[in-house]
C-alpha cells in the first residue's frame, strides 16, 4: 500500500504536469477575475496617484501610513474593494464548481481533456456537485458548532487561568483538531466526486456513503495521499510570502508581481495534484477490487472523448 | 490614559518567559524610611489643599474593601465655605449612571456602543458614615448631585452642606466610612482573577476653581480633576499579595491573622491608587536624574516577563527626555503595573507615581505597543500628574499635549518611521498613526470641547489625541523645534502644580516664540476646520495654441513660448498660508507664497519651457493637510505606486477565491 501511495503520489503529479492546460485554465480564470475585481479601484487610484509626488511613499516600500491615509480619505480609492473581491470570488467558486467535473474525468479517463469532452464533463456533473456542496454545508454545521464551543471553553480557560498560555494551548489543539476534521471532510467529499464521475453515479448520497467507507478501510493511505499535498502547498506558500516581504525589492514591481502569481500558481496545481492523486488512487483500488479490471469508463457514457487533437 | 490599539497577533514564536528578574516573594516588602507629612524640612512642591489619611482592608476573594477616611481640607478659596461636593467615582459602573448610559449611546474605550450590560462589572463604593468635625453626623444631609445632565439615577457625585461655613484660611476635617465593591475590570478599575487594580476608590473632593466648585459627574470619555495635597494610606490585605502603588512604602508589618498592614505616603500629588496581586513579579531598578535618584518599580504578571525589557527601555528614556526637554521629575519613585491576560481595560492609565501599561503574552518586536503605552503613562506624570489641568474640561491639555510629547520622545528613542510599528516589511511612525487617529472622525467637535460633549467617544480620541498632537506638530514646524520645546518647558516650569487652563498654554506658546498665532488656534483648537490645499490644476500651453504650424517642429521647438497655469485651491476651511514649489523642464523653477485666504489662486508664467512638477508644502510643514496626495503635481505619470497596490490586491482576491474554492 505504501508503494501503491507513493507511485500514486508521483503519478497525480505526472498527471497534473501532463495535462497542465487545466492548470493554467483554472489559473487564467483567476488570475482574470482578480483584475476585474480590482479594477475600479485602480482607475479611481490611478486618477489620485499617478501625477502625485506623494505616492512615492508607496514605491520605495510598504508604507503603512500612506495606505491608512489613502483609507480615511472620504473618496477613498481603497474603500471600494471589499465587494468586488468577495462578488468575484464567489463568482470563482461557481467555476470552479462548474469546471471540477471536467478536471476529475480528464484525471480518471486519462485522456486529454478536449475542449468539448471537458464542457460536456463539466456540465454533465456539475447539478450532482452542486447537491454535494449542500451535503457539504450540512455537514459542517456540527464542526461550526464544535469550532463555537472550543471558543468558549477557550474563554473559560482563559477568564479562569493565571497563566496565558493555557488558554492560547487549548486553542492550538482544538484549531489543530478542527482543522483536522475539515481535511478529512474534505476528502471525504474529494472521494465522492471521484466516484460520481469514475463511475457515472447519479445518486450523491450513495457517492457519499460509498466514499465514507472507502476513506474508513482506507483511512491513512488516504489521508496521507492528501495531507502531504497540503503540507507541501503550504510550505511553498509561506517561503513565496518570506521571499516577497523580505527579499524582494519594494520597487520592484515585475518580481512581485511574477511572485505572487507564481504562489497562485502553485497553489492551484496543489490542489489539483490531490484531486489527481485521488483519481489515481481510486483507479487503482477499483483495478485491485477484482480479477479482471474493475474499472472502465460507464456502460452508457454521456459523453464520448472526441479524436485527440494533434498536440501542438 | 492612553486608547491603546493592541494588535494582538498570532506570533509564530511564543516568547519564553522564563524570570529574567528574580522573583520577590510577597511578605518581603522593603519599607522605605520616610516622616510623615508633617516633616517641614523638604519644601512643599505644591499648595497643599487636601491631607487624606485612608485605612483600607481588601478582601481579594469578594473584591471588596472596607475602609475609612478622613480628608484635612484647607480653605483656600478665599471665601467661606459651607458646601463641599465629593466624586465617587465607582458608582459609575452601574446600569443607569451617566457613565454607563453614554457607554450605551456611544461606547468608550475598549467597549463599543451598544455593549449589553455584564452584571460582573458592577461597581460601588458607599458612604456608610460621613462626620464632620464640629458639626456632628452629616450622613443623612449627604445629598447626590447632577450637575451636568439631569440622571438623578447617576450617583458619582454627592455634596453636603455644613451648619456653619468654613472661614477662609481654616481647616475642615471629614471623617468617612464607606466600602466599594470593585467591578470586574472595566474602563481603569477592577479586578480579573486574583489581580486587583484600585483607582478612582475613595471619597474625593472637588476643586473650587474659577470661582465656583468644579465637580463633574463621571462620564464615558472624562478623567479627573482633583486638588494637591497628602496621602498617607494603610492598606492591609492577605500577607502573599504583591502590592504596588502611588507612594512610598512607609511601613510594612504582618499581622497574626494571616494580613499584612502596608503604610504608604505620598507628597504634592493629586490622587493616590493601588494595585495588588499574588502574582507578579516584580523587577527593581532606578534611574538618576536631575533631582536624583528614581526607584523604578515594575509590577510583571504572570507569561509577560518578555516585555519587561520593554518597558524599562521606554520608562527610563522617557524619565532622561522629559527631564531634559521639559523639566525635572521630583518624585523619588515610579511604578509600573503591567496588567495580566484579560486585564487590559486596566492597563494605559495614569496616577500620580504609579502608571499601568499593556502588553501581551506574544507582542511581537515589531509592534512598539509596551513601549508607547509606557512613555505616554509616564508622560501625563507631567501632563495631568503636576500640570493638574481639568482632564473633564481641558482634555486636550493632558492627552493632546502627551500625545505629542509621545511622538518627540518615541521618535527619539525609537526613530522616526518606525516609532509606531517596524517590521521589516512595514514601518510606520508616531506622526502619521496620530495623523491617521485625527483623519478617523476629523470634523465634528472642536479640541476646546468639554470632554462629555463629544458626539462620540471615536470622535473624542481622534481629537483629544490624534489631532492634538498633530496640530502641535505643525505649530512646531510654524515657530521651530528648540521654540517649541522652550515654550513647554516654561510651560510645565511655570504652571506645575498648579491648574492651568487652555489659554494660559496657547498664550505661553505665543509668549515664547514672540507671534500672534491667534489665527492658528482658533482655528485648530477652537474650531472644526479642516485644512486641505490641493493642486487643483497644473498645464502648460502654447502661447500661440491658434498656430498649429508653428508646433511640434524641432526648428521652433527651442523657441516656443509656453503659457503654464498653476491653480491651488483651498478645499478645507482651514486658512493657512502655503508655499507651492513650480519647477519647469529646462530646470528652471519658481516659489509662490500665498495667504491662502480665498478659495482658489492661480498663478501664470509665460516661458520656453513647460511645467515639469509643481508642490504644496514641499518641506512638508503643514503636517495637518488633510490629504499629502492632492499636494502635488508631476507632468509625468508615475503609475507605479497603483501597480503595487494593485498586485497586493489582485493576489488578495485570488488568495480568497482559492480559498472559498475549498468548498467545491
Amino acid at each position: 500500500m505504501a508503494a501503491t501511495n507513493r507511485g500514486t503520489f508521483f503519478s497525480g503529479a505526472g498527471l497534473v504536469w501532463k495535462w497542465q492546460r487545466l492548470v493554467w485554465w483554472v489559473f487564467a480564470v483567476c488570475l482574470i477575475f482578480g483584475f476585474f475585481s480590482t479594477q475600479e479601484m485602480t482607475e479611481r487610484a490611478a486618477s489620485l496617484l499617478n501625477h502625485s509626488m506623494a505616492a512615492q511613499r508607496l514605491v520605495n516600500g510598504f508604507d503603512v501610513g500612506a495606505i491608512t491615509e489613502l483609507l480615511q480619505l472620504p473618496d477613498s480609492p481603497l474603500a471600494i474593494q471589499g465587494h468586488n473581491i468577495v462578488h468575484f470570488s464567489m463568482l470563482f467558486v461557481v467555476f470552479m464548481l462548474f469546471a471540477t467535473g471536467g478536471i476529475l474525468a480528464a484525471y480518471v479517463l486519462d485522456e486529454k481533456p478536449t475542449t468539448t469532452a471537458f464542457f460536456e464533463a463539466a456540465g454533465h456533473h456539475f447539478w450532482r456537485f452542486f447537491r454535494l456542496l449542500i451535503y457539504l454545508a450540512i455537514v459542517l454545521l456540527p464542526i461550526a458548532g464544535l469550532a463555537a464551543a472550543s471558543n468558549a471553553i477557550h474563554t473559560h480557560i482563559d477568564e479562569q487561568s493565571i497563566s496565558p498560555y493555557s488558554a492560547d494551548h487549548f486553542g492550538e489543539a482544538a484549531v489543530v483538531a478542527i482543522l483536522m476534521l475539515l481535511i478529512l471532510v474534505r476528502l471525504w467529499f474529494d472521494m465522492a466526486q471521484v466516484i460520481a464521475v469514475a463511475d457515472d453515479e447519479k445518486k450523491m448520497h450513495r457517492a457519499l456513503r460509498r466514499a465514507l467507507t472507502l476513506l474508513r478501510r482506507n483511512f491513512f493511505s488516504l489521508l496521507w495521499l492528501y495531507l502531504r499535498v497540503s503540507i507541501i502547498a503550504w510550505v511553498l506558500f509561506g517561503i513565496g510570502l518570506h521571499v516577497w516581504m523580505y527579499h524582494v525589492n519594494p520597487q520592484s514591481n515585475v518580481a512581485a508581481f511574477l511572485l505572487s502569481q507564481l504562489m497562485i500558481l502553485i497553489w492551484i496545481g496543489t490542489r489539483l495534484w490531490q484531486r489527481a492523486s485521488e483519481a489515481l488512487w481510486y483507479r487503482d483500488h477499483q483495478a485491485n477490487q477484482a480479477p479482471e479490471p474493475a474499472w472502465s469508463p460507464s456502460p452508457a457514457p454521456m459523453y464520448v472523448p472526441v479524436a485527440a487533437e494533434p498536440q501542438a | 490614559m492612553r486608547m491603546t490599539k493592541v494588535f494582538v497577533l498570532a506570533a509564530a514564536m511564543a516568547m519564553s518567559c522564563g524570570p529574567i528578574f528574580s522573583q520577590v516573594p510577597a511578605p518581603s516588602q522593603k519599607a522605605i524610611a520616610t516622616t510623615p507629612s508633617t516633616d517641614t524640612a523638604t519644601k512643599p512642591l505644591s499648595t497643599r489643599i487636601v491631607a487624606y489619611q485612608i485605612e483600607a482592608k481588601l478582601d481579594p476573594t469578594k473584591h471588596t474593601i472596607a475602609a475609612s477616611e478622613t480628608l484635612t481640607y484647607k480653605n483656600l478659596t478665599g471665601q467661606p465655605q459651607q458646601t463641599f461636593p465629593f466624586h465617587l467615582y465607582l458608582n459609575a459602573f452601574q446600569p443607569q449612571s451617566t457613565f454607563m448610559t453614554e457607554v450605551r449611546r456611544s461606547g468608550t474605550r475598549g467597549n463599543g456602543p451598544d455593549s449589553d450590560w455584564d452584571p460582573k462589572h458592577f461597581g460601588s463604593i458607599t458612604v456608610d458614615k460621613l462626620e464632620v468635625e464640629g458639626a456632628g453626623d452629616l450622613t443623612n444631609k449627604l445629598e447626590f448631585i447632577h450637575p451636568d445632565d439631569n440622571n438623578t439615577a447617576d450617583r458619582t457625585v454627592f455634596q453636603v452642606t455644613l451648619s456653619k461655613p468654613i472661614a477662609p484660611g481654616a481647616s475642615v476635617q471629614f471623617h468617612i466610612v464607606f466600602h466599594d465593591v470593585l467591578p470586574k475590570v472595566v474602563e481603569r478599575t477592577g479586578y480579573v482573577r486574583d489581580f486587583d487594580m484600585v483607582g478612582q476608590w475613595f471619597p474625593k473632593v472637588g476643586v473650587w476653581w474659577k470661582n465656583a466648585w468644579n465637580c463633574h459627574q463621571f462620564h464615558a470619555n472624562t478623567e479627573f480633576f482633583a486638588d494637591f495635597g497628602t496621602f498617607d494610606v494603610k492598606i492591609t490585605l492577605p500577607q502573599n499579595e504583591i502590592v504596588g502603588a502611588g507612594g512610598d512604602l512607609a511601613s510594612s508589618e504582618n499581622n497574626s491573622d494571616g494580613t499584612k498592614t502596608l503604610v504608604y505616603h505620598s507628597e504634592d500629588v493629586h490622587d493616590f491608587s493601588w494595585t495588588a496581586s499574588p502574582s507578579f513579579t516584580v523587577v527593581e531598578d532606578s534611574w538618576t536624574g536631575s533631582q536624583g535618584p528614581v526607584n523604578i518599580h515594575l509590577l510583571m504578571s504572570p507569561g509577560h516577563m518578555a516585555s519587561a525589557p520593554r518597558y524599562m527601555k521606554a520608562l527610563k528614556g522617557s524619565l532622561q527626555l522629559f527631564d531634559q526637554w521639559y523639566g525635572p521629575y521630583p518624585y523619588d519613585r515610579i511604578t509600573v503595573v503591567d496588567p495580566p491576560h484579560g486585564g487590559s481595560d486596566a492597563g494605559g492609565m495614569e496616577y500620580p507615581t504609579l502608571i499601568t501599561a499593556d502588553t501581551g503574552a506574544h507582542m511581537p518586536q515589531g509592534l512598539l505597543a509596551p513601549e508607547f503605552v509606557t512613555e505616554h503613562e509616564f508622560g501625563h506624570q507631567y501632563w495631568y500628574g503636576m500640570v493638574a489641568t481639568n482632564e473633564f474640561e481641558d482634555a486636550w491639555l493632558d492627552e493632546g499635549i502627551n500625545s505629542y510629547t509621545e511622538v518627540k520622545v518615541m521618535d527619539a528613542i525609537y526613530g522616526h518611521n518606525t516609532s509606531f510599528l517596524n517590521f521589516p516589511f512595514a514601518q510606520l511612525g508616531e506622526t502619521e498613526e496620530q495623523r491617521n487617529a485625527y483623519f478617523s472622525l476629523p470634523d465634528m467637535d472642536p479640541i476646546s470641547r468639554f470632554a462629555w460633549k463629544f458626539i462620540s467617544s471615536d470622535s473624542y480620541g481622534g481629537i483629544t489625541y490624534g489631532k492634538t498632537a498633530t496640530v502641535l506638530i505643525t505649530l512646531e514646524k510654524i515657530i521651530g523645534e528648540d521654540t517649541m520645546r522652550q515654550a513647554l518647558h516654561t510651560y510645565f516650569m511655570r504652571y506645575r502644580f498648579t491648574h492651568p487652563t487652555g489659554e494660559d498654554f496657547l498664550k505661553t506658546i505665543e509668549e515664547v516664540s514672540g507671534k500672534d498665532l491667534h489665527w492658528y488656534f482658533n482655528q485648530a483648537i477652537y474650531g472644526t476646520q479642516i485644512l486641505d490645499y490641493s493642486l487643483a490644476d497644473a498645464h502648460s500651453d502654447p502661447v500661440k495654441w491658434w498656430d498649429t504650424s508653428a508646433h511640434g517642429s524641432k526648428a521652433n521647438a527651442k523657441d516656443e513660448v509656453y503659457r503654464t497655469y498653476v491653480t491651488v485651491a483651498r478645499k478645507g476651511d482651514f486658512i493657512f498660508p502655503v508655499d507651492v514649489d513650480i519647477k519647469f523642464d529646462d530646470g528652471s523653477a519658481a516659489v509662490e507664497h500665498w495667504d491662502g485666504q480665498d478659495r482658489w489662486v492661480r498663478y501664470q508664467y509665460d516661458r520656453k519651457a513647460k511645467i515639469q512638477s509643481a508642490q504644496i508644502d514641499a518641506h512638508n510643514q503643514i503636517t495637518l493637510d488633510r490629504d499629502p496626495f492632492n499636494n502635488s503635481f508631476v507632468k509625468e505619470a508615475d503609475p507605479r505606486a497603483v501597480h503595487k497596490l494593485r498586485t497586493i490586491w489582485v493576489f488578495a482576491s485570488e488568495w480568497l477565491s482559492q480559498l472559498l474554492a475549498w468548498l467545491t
